[in-house]
């Protein structure tokens, strides 16, 4: 990795550190090796979201060319949102993309994930399934949320409903989580999943 | 109940899914072709290229008279022409070496002034101090080689086409005209089209790289550093000479860039 790059990363991986919002244990950012071309990044879910109480794990990757081409950022923690894939983690968000700016940093990547799952854009979706449901059924996209926020993500609400529905499908061989992406799909209706998954 | 809406076959629920999977497989793929594009890009052209004779242009246009006879014009006015690489940050790269260039002949000092001060001003704005800092000390670096006696042309060129600080450059100076941009958004908000604010268009336009350069960044650009920029567009338009815009348009112009659609290089007056 060009001297540049690891050079920028290690006065990034300071300011984090010292930064407010690791003291409000908002964000979190760790080393995974000692090249610094590749770190754990953790966001708390945002209060008032269907992610409260959840944190988010993503891995973070550094380009060669960094800070002049963005870094590369994917949810590792499984999450139901409208510009996240639910089943890659992959982002669209565009910061990580064309309008990256070498001023920015890693803090501010981590913020405006942050933010983004504040304030969805189902308009430009990476999850199509996702982005449905949150635009034509808002209240199953936030109970769909809260609930993958509290399998995956450390959540505190459980939802005895789900968690029934889930239930029904792995006591018939279903794996869980392949039980969860269906019912989520099929806005919980246990018919449909079922007839989704074994047809 | 709106989500009969979500088709309960299993096509479409296979369909959500691939979809997915395949929107970032394209993705992929289309990352992977822009980087072998600009890879052959890289690889074919300089960052910023050595002088040459301004006739170089009329083997280009060969049957084509109308841009005949605008070399044929540019030839009368202009000896040399340097070419810089075609990645988005042409303008700004192009701008960054005659910039520097013409300061063996003019006044330094004025200049490393207000290059100086540029910092204090963005950082008023707003601009994060720490990024801010990386690329103007950067930047600070390159322009004070000017300074040193064995500087020479050659060791601008050396430096220009070194990413490390050529890209320096470069960010610094799209973050320079951000400012001025945002400093004036009053202004400028006149000049832009769509439904979008300064600060918008600056995040979107302005600071990211290999975003290409309009009038507006020219005159921000220019504005913000004092420096006269005139820029020779070589187009199809009627006219037999490679008309001039001077910005900002009362300024003597300090450096010279000839524009070409999508394109600007740096231009040596007779």
């Amino acid at each position: 990795m060009a001297n540049i790059a690891a050079q920028r990363i290690k006065r990034e991986f300071k300011e984090v550190i010292k930064s407010e919002e690791v003291a409000k244990c908002a964000i979190k950012l760790e080393l995974i090796d000692d090249n610094y071309t590749e770190l754990k990044g953790e966001i708390a879910g945002p209060p008032d979201t269907p992610y409260e109480g959840g944190n988010f794990v993503l891995e973070i990757k550094v380009p060669e060319t960094y800070p002049f081409n963005p870094p590369k950022v994917k949810f590792l923690t499984k999450i139901w949102h409208p510009n996240i894939s639910s089943v890659t983690g992959a982002i669209c968000l565009d910061i990580l993309k064309d309008q990256w700016a070498a001023a920015m940093t890693l803090r501010t990547v981590l913020l405006s994930l942050q933010a983004l799952m504040a304030a969805a854009e189902p308009d430009d979706p990476q999850d199509a399934v996702v982005a449905k449901q949150y635009k034509e059924n808002p209240e199953m996209f936030t109970l769909t949320a809260r609930h993958w926020t509290n399998v995956y993500a450390g959540g505190p609400s459980k939802n005895p409903d789900f968690d029934s529905k889930i239930q029904r499908l792995t006591d018939m061989g279903v794996m869980s989580h392949d039980a969860r992406v269906a019912l989520s799909t099929y806005n919980w209706e246990l018919e449909r999943a079922t007839e989704a998954i074994f047809t | 109940m709106a989500d009969d809406n979500i088709e309960p076959d299993q096509a479409s629920f296979d369909k959500g899914y691939s979809e997915d999977a395949n929107q970032v497989n394209q993705d992929d793929l289309i990352l992977q072709q822009s980087k072998n594009i600009e890879k052959e890009i890289s690889d074919s052209i300089m960052l910023v290229g050595d002088k040459e004779d301004i006739m170089v242009l009329e083997q280009q246009y060969i049957g084509d008279e109308v841009y005949k006879g605008k070399v044929k014009d540019l030839a009368r006015k202009y000896s040399n022409l340097r070419r810089t690489r075609p990645d988005g940050n042409c303008f700004f790269r192009s701008f960054g070496f005659a910039l520097l260039e013409s300061l063996y002949h003019l006044e330094f000092n004025s200049f490393r002034l207000i290059a100086e001060k540029s910092k204090d001003k963005l950082l008023e704005l707003g601009f994060q101090k720490f990024t801010l800092e990386d690329f103007h000390d950067q930047f600070m670096e390159v322009v004070n080689l000017i300074s040193k006696p064995e500087t020479n042309e050659d060791t601008l060129v050396e430096v220009f086409n070194n990413k490390d600080y050529s890209d320096y450059v470069v960010v610094y100076l799209r973050l320079i005209a951000s400012g001025q941009l945002q400093q004036d958004a009053d202004f400028y908000q006149n000049f832009i089209e769509g439904n979008r604010t300064v600060f918008e268009f600056c995040r979107q336009e302005v600071e990211p790289m290999f975003k290409e350069s309009d009038h507006i960044h020219i005159i921000a650009l220019s504005t913000a550093l004092d420096v006269g920029v005139r820029v020779r567009y070589m187009d199809r338009g009627d006219s037999t000479e490679a008309i001039a815009h001077d910005f900002p348009e009362d300024k003597p112009p300090q450096i010279h860039l000839l524009y070409r659609p999508g394109h600007y290089d740096i231009l040596y007056p007779l």
